[in-house]
């Protein structure tokens, strides 16, 4: 059971990256972001194909992700720099496709729809099955803590204000100055840039990727993750992406004790279940579990 | 003093009772179970599979535990729904192997499935038994402990050529859905055909799947008017592609594989869908495996192919727990020695569960032929040795036997 639990957790840590970045995109700055699964696979295949096909370290893999995230996340904000809210949603959302069938279709380079195995893992000698789950672990926690210490320093500072103007009104914003353009890219390519290193991650922790596994199904579960979280604040957020993953993985264990309905049912009901538990949710909070800290001037 | 049972009572009553027989936990034969998972696709595009195996898996499951457990220990199954998403799946393979300490993971259908849980089954040396059909398996199985019993699609590729070059065909054009399925099985189609003296027209290629239309490429598939197309798919998008190809008036004769070709897509499709070729490795009808598996699932023999993925369930959970019998432990470097010792043909041929738990109680060794196929693997991969292949055609809205190749 430990095992299992840290490993769940590992996973929680890759979802709550995801949700931190798109916090910083969305719940502070407002630019809707539902590519989040092609720029966790662009991360995830940028290390995994530097470090088996060209043999680079896994180290030096995952700071390529993070460039790549951060170009693409720069390239894609400019090129939709006059979109806003659901048009921006869909050149997001088209991106993430793309980004998906590049890999499908490039089999020369992806090993397309048979998946890439990845072998290479960072320090791998150094611990036996127990001892990597708990390294592994460790090391994306430390990922989630400079993650949320970032965001978090960003969201109380003079930049962190300025991205809260351009949510609520960047045409204010403007009006006082400020480089509205400057601000939305550096914002998306950031969070961008934290989603890819999350690919990264994932990449070699689960060492087998194929496109099936970057679907906008991820990005719905981020999404979940943020809105029952809590949309700008990233305390609540990293509880939104630990209850997301609790309600997913928690409902396997309805097995146990609901023996009258069979295996068939039992999945039907879990994915009932978890739609159930997010209108309750917003029904109940609609701003989340814990919403956003209001600021006042000082 | 009487007694008078209020409303209450009663409810709060039977709900206790309920509850009981609801969480009472079930009667261990032995000490420590013996723990198999089961990781079905019973959602998503495995969706029309996958409830068959699960249902399978727990046929043979209970059948074994009223019969005396393996080794005087009870059968401790856990079943989990893939999703057929490699995403949710690992995390569902975590659960069985880090929880329920699985011996072996059963059941997984697409390829991506079988690929993305072998680096952690490989890890925690847990035996994967699947129906998946990617080349790439027997590749990345560096233990040993991936058993498939499903053909691999090259041999599909090969197998169906051979069955449409014996209606006549000349010339073929082949475009097949982007997936790990479909992907070795062009090669070795065009390899097969091209090698018998017809010819291909135009190169082969492959579409995304979950386009809204596929008119660009339809037109491509038949510009050089060939006699007869292949179209290897799932039956989500084949649907959509074959009213393209219906629109288009093309007269030639299409082919694809039968599980493109299920009871939704005749339903979808309706008169037009009367003429398609499709082949499947089948289940050796004859058998008293086969039959005896029909028997246990509560289905009339009626000669058709039925439960092409339920049998291979049937077999997985067979050959497992047979293997367990055989090496006289659950631990997993023995089990594994053992599978090819009671599925391969050196003992006497038994056709099902009970009979080769009888035979090996009684120190012979077996040879279990299946519902499936007669589940012998190669020596040198755990990949199954041979199965039965079936050309049919759609007449009437049904499929009618129009080849059979028998392994």
């Amino acid at each position: 059971m430990t095992a299992y639990l840290i490993s769940i957790a590992t996973f929680v840590g890759f979802f709550m990256i995801l949700a931190l970045a798109l916090n910083l995109q969305w719940g502070m700055t407002g630019m809707v972001n539902f590519g989040i699964a092609g720029f966790y696979g662009l991360g995830a295949y940028t290390s995994g194909l530097l470090t088996v096909k060209a043999g680079w370290p896994v180290e030096l893999g995952m700071v390529c992700a993070i460039a790549a995230g951060l170009v693409f996340g720069a390239a894609v904000s400019f090129l939709s720099v006059r979109l806003r809210d659901d048009f921006l949603a869909i050149v997001t959302l088209g991106f993430g496709e793309v980004v998906r069938l590049i890999i499908l279709n490039e089999d020369w380079l992806t090993n397309g729809p048979r998946g890439l195995p990845i072998p290479v893992r960072p320090m791998a000698d150094s611990f036996d099955r127990d001892g990597y789950a708990i390294f592994y672990l460790l090391l994306v926690a430390a990922v989630v803590l400079a993650a949320f210490v970032i965001v978090e320093r960003i969201r109380r500072s003079p930049y962190g204000r300025v991205l809260k103007a351009i949510r609520e009104d960047d045409l204010v914003a403007s009006v006082l100055g400020k480089n509205v353009l400057a601000f939305r890219i550096q914002v998306f390519a950031i969070g961008a840039g934290f989603m890819a290193l999350a690919g990264a991650l994932f990449a070699h922790y689960t060492q087998n990727i194929s496109p099936d596994v970057f679907t906008p199904m991820v990005s719905i579960f981020i999404w979940m993750s943020v809105i029952v979280g809590g949309a700008g604040n990233n305390k609540g957020l990293l509880i939104g992406a630990g209850l997301v993953m609790l309600v997913l993985e928690g409902t396997r264990f309805m097995g146990d004790f609901v023996t009258f309905l069979d295996a068939e049912k039992l999945s039907a009901l879990r994915i009932m279940l978890i739609g159930v538990i997010l209108i309750v949710v917003l029904r109940v909070r609609p701003k989340g579990l814990m919403p956003e800290e209001k600021f006042v001037a000082r | 003093m009487s007694h008078t049972l209020k409303r209450r009572s009663f409810v709060k009553g039977a709900a206790a009772v309920t509850a009981a027989g609801v969480f009472a936990p079930r009667l261990a034969l032995g000490a420590d179970p013996i723990s198999v998972g089961s990781l079905t696709p019973n959602t998503g595009g495995g969706g029309p599979f996958g409830p068959k195996i699960t249902a399978a898996h727990k046929m043979i499951v209970d059948l074994v535990n009223e019969n005396g457990g393996i080794l005087g220990r009870e059968v401790a199954l856990t079943q989990e729904n893939s999703e057929t998403n490699p995403e949710t799946a690992i995390r569902a393979a975590r659960k069985l192997v880090d929880v329920n300490k699985v011996i072996g993971v059963l059941g997984t259908w697409s390829s991506s499935v079988t690929l993305g849980i072998m680096p952690l089954c490989q890890e925690a040396n847990v035996i994967q038994m699947c129906t998946s059909s990617s080349a790439d398996i027997p590749a990345k199985d560096a233990k040993g402990l991936v058993f498939n019993f499903q053909a691999l699609s090259p041999v599909w590729g090969a197998a169906i050529a051979s069955l449409a070059l014996r209606r006549g065909f000349k010339s073929y054009s082949v475009m097949a859905l982007n997936n790990d399925f479909t992907n070795s099985m062009v090669d070795t189609f065009v390899e097969r055909v091209q090698a018998e003296g017809a010819e291909v027209k135009g190169t082969p290629f492959y579409y995304n799947g979950g386009q809204a239309s596929y008119r660009s490429e339809v037109e491509q598939l038949i510009e050089g008017e060939p006699e007869a197309v292949f179209i290897p798919s799932y039956v989500t998008d084949f649907t959509a592609v074959y009213k393209e190809i219906f629109r288009s008036g093309y007269e030639g004769q299409v082919i694809t594989v039968s599980i493109s070709t299920g009871a939704k897509f005749k339903e979808a499709i309706g008169k037009a869908a009367n003429g398609i070729l499709h082949g499947l490795p089948v289940p050796p009808l004859d058998s008293p495996a086969y039959k005896w598996y029909l028997d246990k699932v509560g289905l009339e023999d009626n000669g058709n192919v039925q439960h092409p993925f339920g049998t291979a369930g049937s077999d997985q959970m067979s050959v497992l727990l047979l293997a367990v019998e055989s090496a006289g432990t659950d631990d997993v470097s023995e089990v594994k020695q053992h599978i090819r010792k009671v599925a391969n043909p050196e003992g006497r041929r038994v056709t099902n569960m009970l009979d080769g738990l009888a035979a090996l109680r009684a120190g012979e060794a077996i040879n279990y032929s299946g519902a499936s196929s007669e589940v012998d693997f190669n020596k040198s991969d755990g990949m199954i040795s041979s199965r039965d292949f079936q050309l049919w055609e759609i007449k009437d809205g049904k499929d009618e036997t129009i080849e059979r190749i028998q392994s």
